[in-house]
């Protein structure tokens, strides 16, 4: 789709979209572009040298310490969400069919419950470190294996893609100015986000996805406003759209390209699965929020109010483009083409300056797609393949080892990227393959993890058959769909062939076939084989949560209710690594008994946890006052700064 | 395309009846596993936004229905 700016750049055809051509080239002219955009490169690796100096283990580099407030986590989370190729696919929607193309961003909640009592309380209590080692606790090593492969080749691949559409976005611009080829920009996109990741790890991701998220909500309401104000208020963007085009949700089945039914199908059960339970880069997101609690209040924020504003923010430039068409069609063609509306409204709304701040926000929500699959990689391969490699010869390296060896594999991650964007840029079979691959091997991994945590009476025979049989159906699907998915199509119409005929598959209702195929491959199989014991799988299903949080306790749960106590610290080098000591009045208000795990934290909160850390607060108290003792391992780990006051509370 | 039921409220039905199956059908599990625990404050407050994300939702496409086909 993105390769479509380059196009609008050479072949513009009509008066508006030779507009947004004079304005994209006019764009490269100006010294304020460049200084917004270098400025926002350079920004970015700041950051990234800044929170290199947070990283001292693998927690740190993968989980960020595990340490973040719910607001940093909802913010990144919101830059990752809003996808690579986000505003100028769901422009294009909202041009050809209204606001129905909010619907994949407002559909998310059926799963929530599942996601906030189930998911997320296992990942964070056991300690997950990845979906595939999930799997070897849930199952056994070779499930482990099958889910590692099948991840790696998912995301390198879609690291390649992320590449390639950010070099496409930026190519008209920058081709005129510099000269630079499309490998060119991606080696430079590249150096600039490898960079960061590569030595800052999840913190610097979580930190330039917190401004990333903000740019790209910004400018996308932003845009919103400007073209409110172009068009002469709300009243008269309303007023120059039909009825049918504001509807909320598409048409049940009628258009085989965009139809409810379909798209209900596809992305708010699919997708919606594979969102929350399946995204190695999302959990790893929560593994660093710093309780369950917290990841909580950062997934309902998300779900409930950034995923509406962001259906916004993308969309708008679609639904202003077409009032503006209905309008003023001299300035935008009603037959301009939809892949490239978001630029032409851009472009017709802005100064060229302005263009700048656009370009960066579309590159920030693609950058911060490419530095959550990095570091997801970077997870992968070291606790799926290279620590029990380790374990498996009986060498056991420190875990500074594991660090190195995590930046080198971010580092190595980011060089296939770039190959793989090579040879996406150079094969469109390459391209298809991967939508293939992708379209084959995700709704295994979203049906095997699915029951796995939700069926306790689900087998590794089931987990395995669900990987290789349902993906063989898929397939026989996607060969013969008249067969397998028009039963299940609820009338919607096959897209026409390039002959005409009716022979172009069903695009977003065969995720139901999908679903079908693998779900009931786990069921069937698994009620025909021998299922694991209870004590098998404590604590890796929701009816196990309490043996996940006595797991993560090291003991019986404390769940009397305590306060925040507020500080002074000192670093006492007499009390044992990783524990802090405070006076028996504090201990009270804390409602904490003796080894206990407390969360200790910079009292300034803006600061979301960024200096904060977990420790085990001694049973015996001192007797010096309002003081806490923090072991030396701990005020490092914590990053504390002396004089300041810090915060302490119980760990629930 | 006439702005008939089928066009305007079965969409809406649909995504609120068969993802109502599984959004109740999530909170059946949720409260019979443990995942949940009435007992603990917190688990109830959550509990009792898991309902109001529903309607919140529902509400949000509902009101853009009524506004998209009522407000000229």
């Amino acid at each position: 789709m993105l390769s479509s700016l380059l196009a609008l750049a050479q072949h513009a055809a009509d008066p508006a979209q030779a507009e947004a051509m004079t304005a994209t080239a006019a764009a490269g002219q100006s010294p304020v572009f460049w200084v917004i955009v270098i400025g926002y490169f350079m920004l970015v690796l700041g950051f990234g040298a800044y929170f290199a100096g947070f990283n001292r283990s693998t927690s740190d580099f993968f989980f960020g310490g595990r340490r973040f407030s719910w607001w940093l986590i909802t913010m990144s989370i919101v830059a990752t969400g809003v996808g690579s190729h986000s505003f100028l696919k769901y422009s294009s929607k909202g041009f050809e069919h209204g606001f129905s193309s909010s619907m994949t961003y407002m559909n998310d909640w059926f799963f929530v419950p599942l996601f906030m009592f189930g998911w997320l309380p296992i990942i964070y209590y056991m300690r997950v470190r990845s979906i595939p080692e999930y799997f070897e606790r849930r199952f056994n090593p070779q499930v482990r294996v099958l889910a590692t492969v099948a991840l790696l080749l998912f995301m390198l691949g879609y690291i390649g893609i992320g590449f390639v559409t950010m070099a496409k976005t930026l190519l008209p611009i920058i081709e005129p100015h510099l000269g630079w080829d499309l490998m060119t920009i991606t080696w430079v996109v590249a150096v600039v986000a490898g960079v960061y990741i590569t030595f800052g790890g999840q913190t610097a991701v979580i930190f330039t996805d917190l401004l990333q998220g903000f740019v790209l909500l910004f400018a996308g309401v932003f845009l919103f406003l400007l073209g409110l104000d172009f068009l002469g208020g709300f009243d008269a963007f309303w007023n120059a759209l039909p009825a049918e085009f504001k509807l909320p949700l598409a048409n049940f089945n009628d258009d085989p390209g965009f139809n409810f039914v379909g798209v209900f199908w596809q992305d708010a059960v699919a997708g919606s699965i594979g969102f929350l339970f399946m995204n190695q880069g999302l959990i790893m997101r929560f593994m660093a929020c710093r309780s369950v609690n917290e990841g909580r209040k950062a997934a309902a924020f998300n779900v409930l109010i950034a995923l509406p504003i962001s259906a916004i923010a993308v969309s708008n430039a679609g639904w202003i483009g077409r009032a503006i068409a209905n309008t003023s069609p001299e300035l935008v063609s009603p037959a301009t083409d939809p892949d490239k509306v978001f630029v032409t409204v851009t472009a017709l709304l802005t100064t060229p300056a302005g263009f700048g701040f656009f370009v960066a926000a579309v590159t920030a929500a693609l950058m911060s797609t490419v530095d959550t699959l990095i570091n997801a990689v970077a997870a992968v391969t070291i606790n799926d393949i290279y620590r029990p490699l380790k374990e498996r010869r009986g060498q056991t390296p420190d875990d500074k080892h594991y660090l190195r060896a995590a930046m080198i594999v971010s580092a190595i991650a980011t060089l296939i990227g770039v190959g793989a964007a090579w040879g996406f840029s150079q094969f469109d079979s390459l391209y298809e393959a991967h939508g293939f691959f992708q379209s084959t091997l995700t709704p295994p991994l979203v049906a095997a993890i699915f029951l796995a945590i939700f069926w306790k009476r689900f087998t590794t025979a089931g987990a395995i058959a669900t990987f290789l049989v349902g993906g063989v159906l898929i397939v026989l699907g996607n060969q013969l769909p008249e067969v397998f998915v028009r039963p299940l199509a609820h009338g919607t119409p096959p897209l026409p062939g390039e002959d005409g005929s009716a022979g172009g598959g069903y695009v977003y209702i065969g995720a139901l076939w999908n679903l079908v195929a693998c779900f009931g491959t786990g069921i069937v199989v698994s009620l025909f084989t021998q299922h694991h014991r209870r004590e098998e799988t404590d604590g890796l299903t929701m009816w196990t949560v309490e043996s996940a949080r006595r797991f993560f306790k090291g003991g019986e749960p404390n769940d009397r209710p305590g306060f925040t106590m507020k500080l002074r610290w000192e670093r006492h080098a007499e009390i044992p690594h990783g524990t802090v000591q405070v006076d028996r009045e504090t201990l009270e208000g804390l409602a904490a008994d003796g080894g206990e795990i407390v969360y200790v934290t910079d009292a300034r909160g803006w600061l979301g946890g960024l200096r904060s850390t977990h420790a085990k607060v001694l049973a015996e108290p001192h007797d010096h006052g309002e003081v806490v003792y923090v072991a030396p391992d701990v005020a490092d780990n914590g990053h504390f700064l002396p004089g300041r006051m810090l915060k302490v509370e119980k760990e629930m | 395309m006439p702005l008939d039921f089928d066009r305007v409220w079965l969409p809406y039905l649909y995504l609120y009846g068969v993802g109502g199956i599984f959004f109740l059908g999530g909170l059946w599990m949720v409260v019979r596993s443990e995942g949940y625990n009435k007992l603990r404050p917190g688990d109830r407050r959550w509990l009792g936004l898991m309902f109001f994300g529903f309607v919140w939702y529902a509400g949000l496409h509902g009101a853009g229905i009524l506004a998209a086909t009522s407000l000229s």
